[in-house]
């Protein structure tokens, strides 16, 4: 019964909900602060467009950038693992960059690009770089040195070896790296949001903080909540699918 | 030494790496006729897998000069085939996409490649699991898979380093008798590799005895016996006696 096991998973939150619900209940807090459940789930209804204006706002931005940060971090990990030169090159302004948090760059963000999209897809991309750059050249190196003699001794070109070799034995930890900079691109927008833009969730919480309706900070805090677990659960599903080949994997999702 | 098919002349190779030096061969000389089962024997780390890859272009030897087909090795050559014990199977290909990599690599046509991938998987008994990855292949058929993939390209000689020394004892019978078949249908010359003795003289027209630190060619052994050899008679008994007192009281046998 792997499906209703799984469900065991909804579990922690129903017990929160029934906590807070008790919390209103017992009136720990001022109705204007700690909203009923129940006026939460009303305010669903009733800023519906808005809620789903904003959360298309972000997600299209984390889709943005985390698609520019893929586009460059996975060629150039490949790159990087595969010749030592580049390594040496580039490994520390790698750790070095990847240690500043992408939110303390919103300033420098602001000053560059304004207020408005921009600035928030170069702090997402930021964000989902290093993940996707450190998984992907992680994953080259551990490709087993067997299998690059096969391909040396059949001689196959360079072009084969990085398409039919480097990449697949990559695919498992680029797909770590996805996973790790989805998480950071979606932590970094809805930040990004409540000082750099005007629309999204993290404007829409934190306008909503300034005219007092708390329902829809919790609404919003929700709906962040659910889109970062179903991207998640996409990806690892998409790993999956793609990855059938390995053996750990198999055997982690049944 | 010279008119071989293979042939090293003074080959020695010292590794140089982080560390002292490892002088891993020294001096050898040798010759393999076409067509002949050659089995090199010794104990673990006296340099069979070094010469073997060397042979096959994937080591630079440090003294001394090898030829295959009458060209001084400059790299892997295209008149010969590497088997290895992890039989180096790409995980993320199916049995027929690994099978035809070798062909791939050489930019054979699809067609053909094709056909090939489907006489070779026929001969090692392949055809029904062309569509199974390899983590869902035994031992004893990824090694066939490894096999089939060196043949396709119509290899001359195969070079095939311990290919059934990670195999249970049946299933390594087995698949020595087959490997003896595949050569008599396909008249390549076998340069294999091993530490066991029963294997060396189930299979070998000759044997060369090494001797570790540094690997030296201490002996060389002609095997005059019909096959199927019985590794209970006699004669087989008396040989493998013979190598067992080459290679010193350490051992020899499985
Ligand atoms: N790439 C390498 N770098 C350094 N030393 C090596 C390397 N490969 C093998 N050696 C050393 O060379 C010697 C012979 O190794 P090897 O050829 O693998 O022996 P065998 O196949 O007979 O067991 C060993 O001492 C081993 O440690
Ligand atoms: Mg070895």
């Amino acid at each position: 019964m792997p499906r209703l096991s799984r469900l065991a998973g909804l579990l922690p939150i129903v017990a929160l909900v029934a906590a807070w619900q008790l919390a209103v209940s017992l009136q720990l807090y001022p109705p204007v602060l700690l909203p009923a459940p129940a006026k939460v789930a009303d305010s669903f209804v009733r800023w519906g467009p808005t809620i789903l204006a904003n959360a298309g706002a972000s997600v299209l931005r984390v889709v943005i950038g985390v698609g520019l940060a893929f586009a460059v971090a996975v060629p150039a990990g490949l790159l990087i693992g595969r010749y030592p030169a580049l390594d040496r090159l580039t490994d520390w302004s790698i750790q070095a960059f990847r240690s500043v948090p992408p939110i303390s760059l919103i300033p420098l963000a602001m000053l560059f690009f304004g207020i408005g999209d921009t600035p928030a897809i170069v702090l997402i991309f930021l964000s989902a770089l290093w993940p996707l750059l450190l998984n992907t050249i992680f994953g080259v190196r551990g490709i087993e040195r067997t299998l690059l003699k096969v391909a040396r001794a059949a001689r196959a070109s360079e072009a084969l070896v990085l398409r039919d070799i480097i990449l697949p034995a990559a695919l498992p930890a680029i797909f770590t790296g996805l996973r790790l900079a989805i998480g950071g691109g979606w932590l970094t927008v809805v930040t990004a949001e409540m000082i750099a833009v005007k629309s999204g969730l993290g404007y829409m919480i934190l306008n909503a903080q300034m005219t007092f309706r708390t329902e829809l900070i919790f609404a919003g805090i929700i709906v962040i909540g659910a889109i970062g677990l179903v991207a998640d659960q996409s990806v690892s599903r998409l790993r999956a699918r793609v990855c059938r080949w390995q053996e750990g994997l198999l055997a982690e999702r049944e | 030494m010279s008119g071989g098919f293979i042939t090293c002349a003074g080959v020695g190779k010292t590794y140089t790496g982080k560390g002292r030096p490892v002088e891993a061969l020294q001096g050898i000389s040798l010759a393999c006729a076409e067509g002949e089962f050659v089995c090199l024997l010794g104990l673990s780390g006296c340099g069979k897998s070094t010469l073997l890859q060397m042979i096959a272009g994937l080591e630079q030897p440090t003294t001394g000069r090898i030829t295959v087909a009458g060209q001084v090795l400059d790299g892997p050559s295209s008149e010969t085939s590497i088997v290895f014990q992890d039989h180096g199977l790409f995980p993320w290909m199916t049995v027929r996409a690994n099978v035809e990599f070798n062909m791939k690599a050489r930019r054979v046509p699809p067609a053909a490649r094709r056909a090939r991938a489907d006489d070779m998987l026929a001969l090692t008994g392949l055809t029904a699991f062309v569509g199974s990855y390899p983590h869902e292949l035994s031992g004893g058929m990824r090694q066939r898979v490894g096999i089939a993939r060196a043949l396709t390209t119509h290899p001359r000689a195969l070079l095939m380093d311990e290919p059934f020394g990670a195999l249970d004892a049946q299933t390594r019978g087995h698949l020595q008798a087959e490997l003896l078949s595949i050569w008599a249908s396909q008249r390549t010359t076998v340069l294999f590799v091993t530490h066991s003795i029963e294997e060396a003289v189930f299979l070998a027209d000759r044997i060369l005895v090494f001797t570790p630190r540094p690997g030296r060619l201490a002996a060389e052994v002609m095997v005059d016996m019909p096959r199927p050899r019985l590794p209970t008679s006699p004669e087989f008994a008396a040989v493998a006696k013979g190598l067992r007192a080459m290679l010193g009281s350490e051992g020899g046998s499985e």
